[in-house]
């Protein structure tokens, strides 16, 4: 075989390989955007097309408003979370120091410590504080729960950046945070946005911290979908559900072709 | 955020005019408080409105009210954890004259041992119910009349219990012959649990797992609680509830004000709502466990699952109802039933 | 923290460092030494309880064989799920990184995210329509092959490691992608040409040269996937008991707070021990 036609082959095979991953990662959410339009509450089949779950949704104040409030508080988490963490990732990355290793290490506990144990703490200490609950206390904790991902996934990508780019840039004369902001963004921008789609991800779906320290009438969507289970939840969650994915879906794909965060090469 | 400010600055200056309170219920999702019609009645009808929050266990709604005081004015609490409540000093007695309905309660759920403590009363008994099983019509031409079912082999791989182990325990109790409250042969649970174990597809958690499980053909038999069961129904899964010769498992749940309320009269005027037959009849059709309220219980069509199922006084008789119990011996059954999950 | 830095660059640390550690200190560390503080001793401290400092919650740890068999049974999961999100995940993240490129990238970049976007338990569920008996899979499967397939994965322990390893995939196929897309073309060109052979290349440039993004992903993996328990119980049925059932059963069913952070702690002390244990390892590859 000559080296163009193996490339090609390869380069088919590699994409029907992309495709099935994409398939697998989909299976599930095409399943939920089939049940919110099947008749049946219980996820019955054969299936019966309906829009009843959709137009329930549509009258249903208490999730739309959980619907829109868990957004926007996944949105500022995501936005916190992902300066602090990066900024906390540049010095992890380029300074030496004693207890480095330690500063490290200690992201795990949030990350190993079932979310439930967490939670319970946060709870019990912010009311030792005077934090107490609402909003402002439900978004402090989700940022620290999406903050060690960050850190992580921004600490993958540095380490792959070229030392030597930083100096160069320095010895040019260039200014720390020159040198940060012309060569060092750039590169690191794949890690940081990759990073912030895991802190909304880490967000959106938190439900114990959420559940312990929102006021009531305040829930957010995993709130209300956990505490619905035991009484048994209606398809109108797979109904909101979905609207979620498929708006992001557009909002990502509108990013995708007017920005540029791939990495260059 | 401001927004949020400037409405509570104008709902406090509002407030006091009207009389009115909001009033914060902490309830299971779904269960009776939270209906939009009988929200919508009580709201129009005192001007309080009504906000609700959900809880996923009873240990969970213990941990809310030991770390917010003052957040709730209405709490349901199963009359089997009341007690610890009250020991713990988070619950108001209630004051009967306060509520127009008392009377018409059933006086055997008023002196419930659970609800009552030092000759005052914690809670005002709500609903009660049974768990025992539901099975696939099917499957069953006619409905079985033993517990055993789940230990035929002819269902072996079809049949669940619920993943809780004080349940789980008192099912096994049951099986064995024993009191519920006081088992006397607690390896006798184990080894009749432990046969069971192999059989089980899976242990349910909900309502929401059972009605799947059961819709899809997973279970074929299990257990489950009467008034999911009458809600089931009505959403139309093909199943009949049967409350074995073995005996059923009692349970009362109780309506109660936390001591920290602030709102303590708008408090009493939704429980009172809460227990009037007006709002039982419209809850029962939609699917309700039964109720404390002896005159609400009559108005009963004769075809209402509650009346039809849990009016037979043969079938009371064999009701065994949970009392309550102390936190070492939850500790102990949950050691019993994890140690049971954990070699499967 | 000196070290061998200058004393600017001191400053410099701190000033970035403080604002992410500050904020984890009060809503983790702080809350989790409380909870440090309850696991050794006899009973939460709310209103007058009685209670002394203990160390039962966590020899009871060793009385009975339950807790440590769904540790191993759990800590073998992790293995298992991780070392499948690896294989799968890091051919992908290849083919992301060096077969696309342009503006697909970026999208399919974002398209392997989205899915975590929506709610576990949705998800989770989801996952028990397509697995169980007579359910989507095995319906997909009948119609495509010539034979009926009755696979009924629901309640099976491949049920659990199909929920966890989608669930996780994607932390491995961007860390991957973000250490992979760094590595220059002309590097791999030149030893393509000077004769190497694909597995040399993986071996000697690609895997050392990624080794950073891969192992950050299979942590992100490993370490959360031990103390699972939602995906277990909804996916493994009877056979779903796991270290994390335990854990939550401390919370949920009964209030002993202190034998649930007891347990919580040993669970994150293995998962750190077997951490240390193999970076050896993974530094060796590295290099």
């Amino acid at each position: 075989m000559k080296p163009r036609t193996r490339s090609r082959v390869t380069g088919i095979l590699g994409r029907v390989y992309l495709g099935a991953i994409l398939l697998f990662l989909y299976a599930p959410i095409l399943v939920m955007a089939a049940m919110s339009f099947n008749a049946s509450e219980f996820y019955q089949l054969p299936f019966t097309f309906s829009t009843e779950w959709y137009e329930r949704v549509w009258r249903n104040d208490l999730i739309l408003n959980a619907a829109a409030r868990s957004v926007w508080i996944a949105v500022v988490v995501t936005v916190v979370a992902t300066v602090l963490g990066t900024a906390a990732s540049v010095a992890l990355w380029r300074y030496d120091f004693r207890g480095k290793r330690a500063l490290q290490v200690l992201l795990f506990p949030p990350i190993a410590i079932p979310w439930l144990i967490t939670g319970t703490a946060m709870l019990i200490f912010f009311f030792g504080v005077g934090i107490g609950r609402g909003t402002p206390a439900v978004i402090i904790g989700h940022v620290a729960l999406a903050l060690p991902y960050v850190i992580v996934v921004v600490t993958a990508r540095l380490a792959t950046f070229d030392r030597t780019l930083e100096e160069a840039a320095r010895s040019l004369g260039a200014r720390p945070w020159m040198v940060t902001r012309a060569v060092m963004l750039p590169w690191i921008a794949p890690g940081v946005i990759a990073g912030a789609l895991f802190a909304f991800a880490v967000s959106f779906d938190q439900f114990v911290i959420s559940y312990f320290l929102s006021e009531p009438g305040d829930s957010t969507l995993p709130v209300l979908i956990y505490t619905a289970i035991r009484k048994g939840f209606t398809p109108e969650i797979n109904a909101i559900s979905t609207i979620i994915i498929a708006v992001s879906m557009v909002v990502m794909l509108i990013a995708a072709r007017f920005t540029k965060f791939g990495g260059e090469r | 955020m401001t927004r949020l400010f400037t409405t509570a600055a104008a709902l406090a200056l509002i407030a006091p005019t009207l009389h009115a309170a909001e009033i914060r219920v902490l309830n299971w999702q779904g269960y009776g408080t939270d209906i939009e019609w009988a929200v919508k009645a009580f709201e129009e009808a005192t001007g309080n409105t009504v906000v609700h929050e959900y809880f996923n266990s009873e240990q969970e709604t213990l941990t809310k009210l030991r770390t917010n005081p003052g957040a709730y004015d209405v709490v349901l609490i199963n009359s089997s954890f009341t007690p610890q409540v009250v020991a713990e000093d988070l619950l108001a007695p209630i004051d009967p004259s306060k509520l127009e309905n008392f009377d018409d309660l059933d006086p055997a759920f008023v002196k419930n041992n659970g609800l009552n403590e030092d000759g005052a009363l914690y809670g005002v008994p709500w609903a009660w119910g049974l768990t025992a099983i539901a099975v696939s019509n099917n499957d069953f031409d006619t409905p079985p009349t033993s517990l055993e079912v789940l230990w035929n082999p002819d269902w072996a791989g079809r049949v669940s219990i619920r993943d809780d182990a004080v349940e789980a325990v008192q099912i096994g109790a049951l099986a064995t012959g024993q009191d519920i409250n006081d088992v006397q042969d607690l390896e006798a649970v184990r080894t009749k649990l432990a046969e069971l174990m192999p059989a089980i597809s899976t242990y349910w958690g909900s309502e929401n797992d059972w009605n799947q499980y059961m819709a899809s053909g997973e279970f074929a038999a299990a257990t489950y609680w009467s008034g999911s069961a009458s809600r089931s129904i009505g959403k139309g899964l093909d199943i009949t509830f049967v409350v074995p010769d073995e005996g059923a498992i009692g349970w009362l749940d109780g309506l109660s004000i936390p001591k920290s309320s602030e709102n303590k009269d708008a408090a009493y005027a939704f429980i009172d709502w809460m227990i009037d037959p007006e709002f039982y009849s419209g809850w029962d059709k939609e699917g309700a466990p039964a109720t404390a309220n002896t005159a609400a219980a009559k108005a009963l069509p004769d075809d209402s699952f509650n009346k039809a199922v849990l009016g037979d006084p043969e079938v009371v008789a064999r009701v065994q109802f949970m009392q309550p119990m102390t936190d070492d011996k939850r500790e102990e059954y949950l050691k019993l039933w994890q140690d049971l999950k954990a070699v499967q | 923290m000196a070290g061998g830095i200058a004393r600017t660059d001191r400053l410099r640390a701190i000033a970035l460092l403080s604002p992410a550690y500050l904020w984890l200190t009060v809503a983790v560390f702080l809350p989790l030494s409380a909870m440090a503080f309850f696991s050794i001793i006899t009973d939460v401290p709310f209103g007058d309880t009685e209670w002394h400092v203990t160390g039962e919650n966590y020899t009871a740890f060793l009385e009975s064989p339950t807790y440590a068999r769904l540790l191993l049974k759990s800590v073998l999961l992790g293995v298992k799920v991780t070392a499948l999100c690896v294989l799968i995940g890091f051919p992908c993240a290849w083919v992301l990184a060096k077969m696309i490129k342009g503006r697909a990238r970026e999208a399919l970049f974002l398209m392997v995210i989205l899915p975590f976007w929506s709610n576990s338990l949705v998800r989770i569920f989801s996952w028990a329509i397509v697995l169980r008996g007579n359910g989507v899979l095995d319906k997909t499967l009948s119609a495509i092959w010539p034979w009926p397939v009755k696979l009924n994965l629901l309640f099976t322990e491949s049920a659990i490691v199909i929920g966890l390893v989608h669930s996780y995939l994607p932390y491995v196929i961007l860390t991957a992608y973000l250490a992979l897309q760094a590595i220059d073309d002309s590097l791999i060109e030149a030893a393509r040409s000077l004769g190497a052979k694909w597995w040399t290349i993986l071996w000697r440039i690609v895997l050392p040269l990624s080794a950073p993004g891969l192992i950050a992903g299979a942590v992100l993996v490993f370490v959360p996937v031990v103390g699972s328990f939602m995906e277990p119980r909804i996916l493994g049925g009877r056979l779903g008991t796991y270290y994390g059932t335990v854990i939550e059963d401390q919370f949920v069913a009964v209030f002993n707070w202190p034998l649930g952070a007891a347990l919580s702690f040993i669970l994150l002390a293995v998962v750190l021990a077997i951490l240390a244990l193999a970076s050896p390892v993974l530094r060796k590859a590295r290099t």
